[in-house]
């Protein structure tokens, strides 16, 4: 036998392919028996299905003018306004039911009543866009519009722009030509415009907002580093400055020489320094002993009632040292446990 | 014009035909309508006037299962079918005889 199972397979489904705009009850019945019609044929004559039946297309239309069901195949392009218009239709139904769900007759009604909204937004919108277009994105963009750093131009130009939207949206329903869509074209310009600035300005706050808020005044300016102490006169590497509110407080900057070293050190890469904690320069400590390289905390614990000779000399209390920075009213639980662990001597 | 045009008008009544004579399947009444010197008709059209004049309940069909490979699906007239024969064969004779006469004059005039 020349013919496969998987050549009839085949072809029927192609007939049936191209039967597809028939009704499904149809189609069905007019094909439920052409496999083993075809299986005969393939017993009973020599070649393939195509060399002995010609190609199943043709053999659709064949079989729709014998069996009566309908004229010939549709042109593709009627085909897809039927699909189109098909979607269209469940598209309509979609709408009543959702509409009906908010209390109107359809969601379109609905979103009607929004597209002055909608002008409005869109004039802000192009302002935004004008604004970024001239001045760049150098100064981060805000929520009002700046011209050069210049927020009254920028609200005058807002204020003209949303009045023309306006304006052009009381219009824009009779225009159906090409400037119509050129009007589509620059929406959809505006809409994704300001999905991007959505997402820009949301980024901004995931990465930059931790350390920003800075809840010290001026009188702190000259405070370049802070140096957190335990009560074993140990040096806090990687310390972090809370207020009440649980927002970072921020002293003074790495300013120190080797601070790319410590960067590099602590694998924080090309990331805020800022994050580290403190003290920025451990090396510009200016009480020893300093904090080594490895472990070192938990390696040399004083024990309990002996004096170290050569480490005490800082206080065991860090609040009466000049050097520490004004300690947040409830600093990090360093401070808690001072009275019990001090030596006495 | 060809034979297949005039064919659309008639397969009904050369299927009929053939299955007066004995009952069949779908290919063998396609080779029989061949034999009979209908070369030109097409496998897809016997298939598809065999499934209308079924749903149109002319014919009944019976399965007769093959020791080695597929089982065929025989098609018989039934009464009604035997009725449908015997009208159009009437429809067909006056019909033809009328283009018979009409040939025949306009051959004599030309």
């Amino acid at each position: 036998m020349t013919v496969t199972e998987q050549e009839i397979v085949d072809y029927v489904a192609r007939v049936r392919g191209a039967l597809g705009d028939l009704p499904p009850a149809i189609r069905d019945e007019l094909t439920e028996d052409l496999p083993e019609h075809f299986a005969v044929v393939a017993v009973e004559s020599g070649g393939t299905l195509v060399e002995r039946l010609g190609e199943p297309e043709a053999y659709a239309v064949e079989l729709r003018i014998a069996a009566g069901v309908g004229a010939g195949r549709r042109p593709v392009t009627e085909e897809l306004a039927a699909f189109v218009s098909r979607v269209h239709a469940r598209l309509n139904t979609l709408d009543r039911q959702l509409g009906r769900s908010l209390g109107y007759p359809t969601v379109r009604a609905f979103l009607h009543l929004l597209t002055p909204g909608w002008w409005v937004l869109r004039g802000y919108l192009a302002t935004m866009l004008l604004a970024v277009l001239t001045t760049g994105l150098n100064g981060g963009i805000g929520l009002l519009p700046r011209f050069e750093g210049n927020l009254l131009l920028g609200l005058m130009v807002l204020a003209a722009l949303v009045v023309a939207s306006v304006m052009l949206g009381r219009r824009e329903a009779r225009s159906r030509t090409w400037p119509g869509r050129l009007l589509v074209l620059g929406n959809l310009v505006l809409v994704g415009f300001g999905l991007a600035a959505l997402v820009y300005l949301d980024d901004r706050r995931g990465g930059g907002d931790y350390y920003a808020p800075i809840s010290v005044d001026s009188r702190y300016d000259h405070i370049r580093d802070v140096f957190v102490y335990d009560t074993e006169g140990q040096l806090v590497d990687y310390a972090r400055l809370f207020d009440q509110n649980g927002d970072p407080i921020r002293l003074g900057y790495p300013d120190c020489d080797d601070v790319r070293d410590v960067i590099n050190r602590d694998e924080i890469g090309s990331a805020n320094p800022l994050l580290r904690g403190y003290p920025y320069c451990p090396e510009a400590a200016p009480f020893g002993p300093r904090p080594t390289t490895a472990a070192s905390p938990p390696g040399l614990p004083a024990p309990p009632g002996t004096v170290r000779p050569d480490s005490v000399a800082p206080p065991t209390v860090p609040e009466t040292s000049p050097a520490v920075p004004p300690a947040p009213p409830e600093a990090p639980p360093t401070s808690a446990p001072a009275p019990s662990v001090a030596p006495t001597g | 014009m060809d034979t297949t045009q005039l064919l659309k008008g008639v397969l009904d009544l050369a299927v009929l035909a053939v299955l007066r004579e004995e009952d069949g399947y779908g290919y063998d009444i396609l080779r029989r309508l061949r034999d009979a010197g209908l070369a030109e008709v097409g496998d897809a059209s016997v298939y598809g006037t065999l499934r209308r004049l079924f749903a149109a309940g002319l014919l009944t069909t019976y399965v007769v299962p093959s020791e080695s490979g597929p089982h065929r699906k025989y098609y018989s007239l039934n009464a009604a079918g035997r009725d449908q024969f015997a009208r159009s064969g009437q429809l067909w004779r006056s019909f033809a005889t009328t283009m018979d006469t009409l040939l025949d004059d306009r051959g004599r005039a030309a």
